[in-house]
């Protein structure tokens, strides 16, 4: 991976594609109403025929609802999970953490004892919290997966920040009259992306896990719709008798959580202008 | 003439290219050998060759390296460990970052001697004297962070020489210090050569350090020997022209002040800028064809003194 | 005539997690004239960089007072201070982090005349180019990369957005240090020209003699953030006052070996004091071959010697080099 243009990336961008277009494209395309359960026909394993019904291309699940139109309209919630909530917690980390390295003194210490504490806070007992009081919503779920997250980035942009603060070239910016928003924005921002874009890469599929964990706890996403976390945590019962329940959701998890890890690893160094015309 | 270590057409590259390139010259016992020049000329590459010390990426194509007679190319890493340290050794700019911050200054020195650490205390307190250190008897027990830049490069000395090496590889050693702390290390350098009879090949890119300690010089320019010869010869009467604009391009306090410096136009070449013949042919005054067909080979000029330029005669 | 840089007992210390503060300047004066060229020379650790950041307020002096055209840096609002700095521009040492890897060469020169409002679009491309000229490099490098150009060059690139806002006062720090001896000429060159062509004041800091010899019209010597002597360039280098000085002029080694060897050596014993632990009296006194009892005990006044300024009891029987 060095920012160039390659097949490898290429195939990459095409699979993400195909998971967004499949996830916008849902309703049109899921061969039957993945909330309509047919009792008759629980847990049936993969390619299961029925005269009346036609094909069950990945089988069923425990109500008897079809797998492949559940986990094309799971699709949907988990990606825009996974992607709003990165967003949040991406945007609001690193603002915070750019001003507490560059402003330093009470800023800094309010801002990180904030970090520590919301660290050691157990994440399912804040969402717990803040659902109960909230109510549970898709807005809510964001909000609480960009509440309990945000620290990470700020750490990584806090560290980078002080570290590339010292650097002459931000003393230059200072001469030239350039006043904080600019050299933060301009300056510091641009040379410390590479790092949040990797931590934002992984934290990605974890939120996507973590829609799944709140769930369960019926605090995500609700039933009777679809996520791949809930899919998966309604087959984990059934995993000795029911594989496919949470293998096929499990599936596209990981295609999605490796592709946008290797798409980060490229961004990184694309965005990089050392990495090119070397 | 006994030689410690000779060295003959040594080639080493990176990706294909010969970033070192045909490199040879020897060093007799308590002889001080310098190898000058820019970055990116290859010395420091060639240091860690002399060790068999080379990155991963570096690949050695060609050449010999004779110590005290033995070539030691071609050696298994177990025969090269007993080498290191007790016959060839070598010194680093950084000398605290060389140095293990956890195990006290006298720990390490002794652990390089590979005595027993009875008889070894009382040799280690004797070597940490040879090389300058006062109260050596406080500062054996000592951490790197308790000593100052210069004294640790003192105890590296001392932990490279206590073993009686035949040669010692100096790479910068002075670059990280201070004028006055350097103008104590070279003395140091210097006295240690003639008492020992140590054979130091020091790899530098300052004229002055070489003009101060060196007795012969190699210039190097993008991987290749430009000259070689006495010191007092190369600096007196370069024979190479990029020898002559280098020379002519440092401040002296002699010079005129404010008056233009000699200028080497242009910058050194990349790796990958390398053409056929000589690789000064962009920079030089005296470039014509056939310096960018062939590379000219290293001819003797005067007694000792070798260049390799197709333009010597110009320099008269 | 006013002075372009008035320095007055300058002190600059930074407190130390442990212990006492490290007092990196200790009282320092001097003045730079229009058109004048100060050496600032002193081995790692002497202050000289906290001098010269402290003249455009990039730290801030702890007691004295620095005047640059005339303005006040202690104490300065930020409105004085963005003044102070259109006034008094830096050069780094390190070029190749002097300049921000994500921004063209263009933006990085047109920087200072884009936020203080004093070009835009058009105007600010053409004198934008007119500065790449200027310092020799070519108008269409402005939309490339810090990393395609070489040390030399990038350095150049520094000099051109000092350059941008005309300032009265060059500050440069270690400009060719961190250069490889053939480039170190060509930026020499250049510095040398602009500030004749530009009629520029400038305090030249660098720890290599030979350098500020060639560009510096007087030259002052720091040791553990105080000023051993202050002296025009030829007093200084043929007739120097201060045994520090004389030792650091005897410890350059000079590129020639018959030069070199012949060199009188004036070793100096040990090593430098710490400046969070600055010895009593002279700070010099713990390595000095001169030093007397009345060293170690009082601190040597600032004084007149001919036209040299130098801090030291015994500079009348310095003997002659």
């Amino acid at each position: 991976m060095n920012g160039r243009f390659t097949p490898g990336i290429a195939a990459i961008l095409g699979l993400l594609a195909i998971y967004v277009f499949v996830a916008v494209l849902a309703p049109w395309i899921v061969p039957h109403n993945p909330l309509r359960q047919i009792l008759l026909l629980r847990l049936r394993p993969p390619l299961t025929y029925s005269p009346s019904a036609g094909w069950f291309l990945l089988g069923t699940d425990d109500v008897g609802r079809d797998l492949l139109s559940r986990v094309v309209d799971g699709a949907r919630a988990s990606l825009m999970v996974g992607a709003l909530s990165v967003s949040v917690s991406l945007l609001s980390g690193t603002v915070f953490g750019l001003l507490a390295g560059w402003f330093r003194g009470w800023i800094a210490i309010v801002v990180m004892r904030i970090v520590d504490i919301v660290l050691s806070i157990p994440a399912i007992l804040l969402a717990v919290l803040t659902v109960a009081v909230l109510g549970p919503s898709f807005a809510n779920l964001i909000l609480v997966l960009g509440l309990t997250r945000w620290p990470r980035y700020t750490r990584v942009a806090y560290a980078q920040t002080l570290q590339v603060a010292t650097l002459p070239y931000i003393r230059a910016a200072e001469m030239a009259g350039a006043r904080a928003p600019r050299i933060l924005l301009r300056h510091i921002l641009p040379n410390i992306a590479g790092p949040l874009m990797v931590v934002a890469t992984t934290e990605f599929g974890l939120m996507i896990l973590f829609e799944a964990g709140l769930s369960f706890l019926g605090l995500g996403i609700q039933p009777p719709y679809p996520s791949w976390g809930s899919i998966m945590s309604e087959g984990q019962n059934y995993v000795a008798s029911a594989w496919w329940m949470t293998v096929f959701p499990g599936i596209c998890l990981f295609g999605v959580v490796l592709c946008v890890n290797l798409l980060g690893d490229w961004l990184r160094d694309r965005l990089d202008p050392r990495a090119q015309s070397r | 003439m006994s030689v410690a270590l000779q060295v003959s057409d040594l080639r080493l590259a990176i990706g294909g290219v010969n970033v070192v390139d045909g490199i040879a010259f020897s060093v007799a016992p308590g002889e001080v050998m310098a190898l000058v020049g820019e970055s990116g000329c290859g010395k420091s590459l060639t240091a860690q060759a002399l060790l068999r010390l080379l990155p991963r990426q570096v690949r050695q194509t060609g050449g010999r390296i004779l110590l005290e007679g033995e070539d030691i190319t071609a050696l298994p890493e177990r025969r090269l460990r007993q080498i290191r340290g007790r016959r060839i050794s070598m010194i680093f700019q950084e000398p605290q970052a060389a140095l293990d911050p956890l195990s006290p200054v006298g720990a390490q020195v002794r652990e390089a001697s590979g005595l027993a650490s009875v008889a070894a205390r009382e040799a280690v307190r004797r070597m940490l004297a040879e090389v300058g250190i006062a109260d050596p008897d406080r500062r054996i027990d000592q951490y790197p962070f308790e000593l100052s830049g210069g004294m640790c490069q003192r105890v590296m000395i001392a932990s490279a020489l206590i073993s009686r090496p035949a040669v010692l590889v100096a790479d910068e050693p002075t670059t990280a210090l201070d004028v006055t702390i350097q103008a104590q290390i070279l003395d140091l350098l210097r006295r240690l050569a003639a008492e020992r009879g140590t054979a130091i090949v020091l790899i530098t890119h300052d004229m002055g350090v070489v003009a101060d300690i060196a007795e012969r010089v190699a210039v190097m320019y993008a991987g290749r020997i430009a000259e070689i010869g006495p010191t007092a010869a190369v600096f007196s009467r370069p024979r190479h022209p990029y020898t002559a604009l280098l020379l002519a391009a440092i401040p002296r306090l002699a010079d005129e002040p404010k008056s233009r410096l000699a200028v080497i136009e242009g910058s050194v070449p990349q790796p990958s800028e390398y053409g056929a013949g000589c690789r000064f042919v962009g920079r030089c005054p005296f470039a014509d064809a056939r310096c960018n067909a062939e590379p000219p080979p290293l001819l003797e000029t005067d007694d000792g003194h070798f260049s390799a330029c197709w333009h010597t005669e110009r320099l008269a | 005539m006013n002075p372009v840089l008035a320095v007055d007992g300058l002190v600059v210390h930074f407190p130390a997690r442990h212990g006492p503060p490290v007092r990196a300047v200790d009282g320092v004066s001097f003045t730079v004239a229009e058109r004048e060229t100060l050496g600032l020379v002193g081995e790692s650790g002497c202050g000289k960089s906290t001098v010269s950041n402290a003249i455009v307020g990039l730290v801030q002096p702890t007691g004295g007072e620095v005047r640059v055209a005339g303005m006040p840096v202690r104490g300065a609002d930020r409105r004085t201070l963005r003044e102070i700095r259109a006034k008094a521009q830096i050069v780094f040492q390190d070029p190749a982090t002097s300049l921000n890897p994500r921004m063209t060469v263009g933006a990085a020169i047109g920087e200072p005349l884009l936020v203080r409002g004093l070009a835009r679009g058009r105007e600010l491309r053409e004198r934008v180019a007119a500065l790449l000229t200027e310092v020799g490099l070519r108008p269409e490098h402005a939309s490339r990369y810090p990393h395609q150009f070489s040390g030399g060059q990038r350095q150049r690139i520094v000099i051109a957005r000092a350059l941008a806002l005309r300032p009265a006062l060059l500050l440069c720090d270690e400009p060719v240090s961190a250069l490889d001896v053939s480039v170190r000429a060509q930026i020499l060159n250049l510095l040398v020209e602009l500030q004749q062509s530009h009629a520029m004041a400038c305090l030249f800091v660098s720890h290599d003699l030979a350098v500020v010899r060639h560009v510096c019209d007087r030259v002052a010597v720091m040791y553990l953030g105080h000023l051993m002597e202050l002296a025009p360039r030829d007093a200084l280098y043929t007739t120097p006052r201060h045994p520090y000085t004389r030792a650091l002029l005897a410890a350059v080694p000079e590129p020639d070996p018959a030069l070199q060897r012949a060199k009188p050596r004036v070793p100096l014993k040990g090593e430098i004091p710490s400046p969070a632990a600055p010895p009593q009296g002279c700070v010099f006194h713990t390595r000095c071959p001169m030093a007397i009892a009345h060293c170690r005990e009082e601190v040597p006044a600032w004084r007149h010697l001919g036209e040299t300024l130098v801090a030291c009891h015994r500079a009348e029987e310095t003997p002659a080099p």
